[in-house]
């Protein structure tokens, strides 16, 4: 039987504030052409500088990879001919990784299972080319923006374990607070090397390169199109070639791009200009400290919370709202904190497709509404009508409750409106005890017209038994 | 015309603060001698030199550079002063930015004269690769000046400046100096900022002072050296290289390598050596002949080094950002004939060897393993400087050769540096001195090499040797 051998390759753009060996400021997106010095247009002249920001932050992906780390490595040159190259060669790190046998744990159907990363490297990006028409124009924005290349051991199996693989490191990086890791906007890029082999066999089968994969659920397509497509291959007795094959969107296939000839001759050499660096104790600690808790262990402690799965993989995916979660949680209830967040106030923030720094929420409010709703002082249904002005409006919580004539209830003023009730229908009183049901419906009907419908029911209701017990 | 220019640093400098000449002399003396003495040393002259000159006019002269004319070399980017490196590439690229180097000159209020002629990339050893034509051996203009800081050498023995900034990589600041009489520092790998400096080879380049005295040279090498952080490899050096200038000699102990001395050299210049080290032995110096293995690979190692760098600090040559520009429809025509037309058959014939050696298999083969014999090759070298001072020799295999000499033979301009490129690839600093003369009048260069960042070692050496001389190099003086 044929089986997949799967290798990926990930590109991701690290966030420092300034490019890897220039200053110009590291943000793409900004206006075409602005964030560029002599250096970044290879001037004659120029010589690199190196960002160390830029270094700690692929440290810290290395150790957060379980990597082994190179504390005294070096850059290299690789060379070749391209209008997106300024210098006519990219400098990146071909003897010395900076990381190199690392693993990430995923889950699959048989359980935990641990791909191997074969190497962590830091290099520079390119300029990014824009066709139109017969010109090709080029934005150097993107020229020397630092990238990490993360190289998997090609132990994949198929193209879920290609996703999942895929979400996991996304969901690392993106927690280590060390790239935006968005695929769709580039600041991720994926290849994935897919070749077949008999099932018992040792050797590798040849392998094909898929590049232009847009998002990580495309990776699982592409990947499953090229393993039948190679299948058929073989299956019909032909040999397959080694190619580099780009995903198209539209067909959801892959295409032929280049076949590989001789292997590319990058004419690597060492890289004259930067000295090697030395991550000494300190430096390699500080990194380490810096990393904080990451997503299988917020997943673990949220679990232990109560918290139900659903909303664990929720707030884990949606890092800003969960960052203010953790920010806040250990002061109220967790439950009902995380319920509010992933339900209600996250659907009002797609709806109106903006972040949550972008709403007037106040952490005060939020925390005195989950204590409210925690305490069943109001009720869910309350708690809905409220949310809205604490997202939009700058009133705080009491206002609003006043505005929206809601009485808040707390246990003392509802155990008097209670008290008086029940002196007031004695009868009532003994015609529950008597084992009349009905009695007690009457005197939460009464409650609520005096609470104007503010109260609990349910918390109504437990008062009222435990009260009328009390009396002989 | 006046003669200001003959004089010493120090002369110029009181003429100047007593008011008895102007900047503007100064130039005006420098633009006409250039003139006259047609030596095809510039590439570009600076047409604002006049107007900076008088805008000093009314400044007083608050430091020994100030208002002195100086020749850059031109692979040193200038914001004012377009930047060719003598090539086709280049003919109409201006720097958006100043090479530090540069800074430094202009923060003295130092007068830019021009950008001096050189070998199309600083790659060759006789001016003969510029795109621009020639420089002519002030001494003789039948003769190379040497090169690739042909002019710059030419501009100094000729008197048309005071001082002048070269790029030394195989001894492209030492040679030239050699064949023109003049003084020429290459500094320690990592003493002047290369930022602006256009690389050949990254990791041999050192932008160095040329002058026409030894006291002119560390003062100006005390100006360019030090720690900028826009190059990674300088490091801090505060030193006044002019300290021990003057101090007496005896007691240095003088390394003479015996591969230095071999029957490879012209017999005048050893004879001259063999005088020099006679006096040095009078004056208390110790001299010992010595072997130091592995010098006769430094010509391969440098070409497998030097071009395997150059070849990629070239690639970056293609037209699109700055520089010359064969627009074709196809990307691939566009690459091969902007650089086919823009560089020259020297500097192609460099990038291809380059590629080669870094290509494929040939990496390990050639360039993993030349890095490996150039560690040795230090190693060798702070072996010496263990027990020695200094290490002396001669600075060139012979005099100023006639023009075309190496025209069929391409491998032999490489043995021009044969004393040079050993010292380069340790990243030694070196310094050439003019120490007499032929029977043709042609200037025989002593080579003094220091240990790392002594470089004021080899100026005391240097200073003294020159005073017990005392030669008029002045053009025509004719010793």
């Amino acid at each position: 039987m044929l089986v997949p051998t799967i290798g990926i390759e990930v590109h991701a753009e690290l966030k420092s504030n300034s490019k890897v060996f220039s200053r110009s400021k590291n943000d793409f997106n900004d206006e075409v052409n602005t964030n560029v010095d002599e250096l970044d247009l290879a001037y004659p002249g120029t010589l690199p500088r190196l960002n160390k920001e830029v270094i700690s932050m692929a440290l810290k992906a290395c150790l957060a990879f379980h990597c082994k780390i190179n504390r005294h490595m070096h850059f290299d040159r690789k060379n070749y001919f391209y209008p997106d190259l300024p210098k006519g060669f990219q400098i990146t790190q071909k003897d010395t990784p900076i990381g190199y046998d690392g693993y990430i744990e995923i889950k699959t159907d048989d359980g935990i299972k641990k791909i191997g990363l074969e190497r962590i490297h830091i290099e520079e990006d390119t300029c990014k080319s824009i066709h139109s028409g017969k010109q090709t124009l080029l934005n150097y924005n993107r020229a020397g923006v630092p990238l990490i290349e993360i190289v998997s051991k090609p132990v994949i199996s198929n193209g879920k374990e290609a996703c999942a693989y895929l979400e996991a490191l996304r969901e690392t990086l993106l927690y280590l607070g060390v790239s935006d890791v968005k695929m769709e906007e580039g600041s991720m890029r994926c290849d994935a090397n897919v070749s077949l082999k008999e099932e018992n066999s040792e050797t590798l089968g040849t392998k094909t390169e898929i590049k232009n994969i847009g998002s990580i659920s495309k990776v699982a397509i592409s990947i499953n199109y090229e393993i039948e497509r190679q299948k058929k291959i073989l299956e019909s007795g032909l040999k397959v070639r080694e190619e580099t094959r780009r995903f198209d969107d539209k067909t959801e296939t892959t295409i032929l791009m280049r076949v590989k000839e001789t292997g590319n001759d990058y004419r690597y050499l060492p890289e004259p200009n930067i000295p090697f660096v030395n991550i000494d104790e300190k430096w390699y600690n500080d990194v380490l400290d810096s990393i904080g808790i990451l997503p299988n262990e917020m997943r673990e402690e949220y679990s232990t919370l109560g918290i139900s799965s659903n909303n664990i993989a929720t707030l884990i995916a949606n890092k800003e709202l969960n960052d203010y979660y953790r920010s806040i949680y250990k002061k109220t209830d967790p439950i009902i904190l995380a319920n509010l967040l992933t339900g209600d106030i996250l659907s009002h923030l797609n709806k109106n497709n903006i972040e949550l720094k972008d709403t007037h929420l106040k952490e005060k409010d939020i925390l005195k509404l989950t204590d409210l709703l925690s305490k069943k002082t109001i009720t869910s249904k309350q708690g809905k009508e409220i949310l809205p002005s604490l997202l939009e409006s700058d009133e705080n919580i009491d206002e609003v409750i006043d505005k929206l004539g809601i009485k808040s209830l707390d246990d003392g003023a509802l155990e008097k409106i209670v008290q008086d009730v029940v002196k007031a229908n004695s009868q009532s009183v003994n015609d529950y005890k008597a084992g009349k049901e009905k009695a007690l419906k009457f005197l939460v009907g009464q409650v609520m017209k005096e609470t104007k419908g503010a109260a609990n029911p349910e918390a109504l209701n437990r008062m009222l038994i435990e009260i009328i017990n009390k009396i002989n | 015309m006046t003669n200001y220019l003959d004089l010493e640093l120090k002369e110029i400098h009181e003429l100047l603060v007593s008011k008895k000449i102007r900047p503007t002399d100064l130039v005006k003396e420098a633009f006409l001698k250039i003139e006259k003495n047609k030596l095809n040393d510039f590439i570009s002259l600076n047409e604002n030199a006049l107007k900076e000159a008088e805008a000093l006019g009314e400044v007083e002269a608050d430091n020994i550079f100030f208002g002195i004319p100086i020749a850059i070399k031109d692979n040193i980017v200038t914001k004012d002063l377009r930047t060719t490196c003598a090539s086709k590439m280049l003919e109409n690229f201006n720097s958006v930015y100043d090479a530090t180097v540069i800074e430094k000159v202009k923060e003295k209020h130092m007068i830019i004269i021009g950008k001096t002629n050189m070998d199309e990339f600083a790659m060759g050893s006789t001016g003969e690769t510029s795109f621009f034509g020639n420089t002519l051996n002030p001494r003789n203009k039948s003769r190379v000046p040497g090169g690739s800081s042909s002019g710059s050498a030419a501009a100094v023995a000729s008197r048309e400046v005071v001082l002048a900034l070269g790029s030394d990589t195989g001894g492209s600041v030492r040679q030239p100096s050699g064949f023109c009489g003049i003084v020429g520092l290459k500094p320690t790998y990592g003493s002047v900022s290369r930022h602006g400096l256009v690389a050949f080879a990254s990791s041999l380049d050192q932008i160095g002072p040329m002058t026409k005295n030894v006291y002119e040279n560390a003062l100006l090498f005390n100006l360019i050296a030090g720690k900028d952080e826009k190059d990674l490899n300088t490091v801090e050096n505060n030193k006044d290289f002019t300290s021990l200038i003057g101090k007496d000699i005896k007691g240095l102990k003088i390394a003479v390598p015996n591969y230095y001395m071999s029957d490879v050299i012209n017999a005048e210049i050893r004879n001259k050596i063999n005088e020099i080290l006679e006096i040095l032995k009078n004056k208390g110096c110790q001299v010992d002949f010595i072997d130091i293995p592995n010098l006769e690979y430094a010509i391969p190692l440098y070409q497998v080094i030097a071009l395997g760098e150059a070849s990629t600090n070239l690639a970056r040559f293609d037209g699109i950002k700055y520089g010359f520009l064969s627009d074709q429809e196809k990307l691939e025509d566009m690459y091969n004939l902007t650089r086919s037309i823009g560089f020259g058959a020297e500097v192609k014939r460099r990038i291809m060897v380059g590629s080669l050696v870094l290509s494929g298999e040939n990496a390990d083969k050639y360039y993993y393993k030349a890095l490996k014999l150039r560690h040795n090759m230090v190693s060798n070298f702070k072996k010496v400087f263990e027990k020695y001072d200094l290490i002396l020799g001669p600075t060139n295999t012979d005099v100023a050769y006639p023009f075309n000499r190496h025209l069929d033979n391409v491998l032999q301009s490489f043995y021009d540096d044969l004393l040079t490129i050993p010292v380069s690839m340790a990243g030694l600093p070196a310094l050439a001195l003019p120490i007499g003369f032929n029977h043709e009048s042609l200037p025989i260069g002593l080579q003094i090499i220091g240990n790392y960042f002594k470089e004021e070692v080899i100026y005391e050496l240097a200073s003294f040797i020159e005073k017990e001389l005392n030669l008029d190099l002045r053009i025509g003086s004719d010793k």
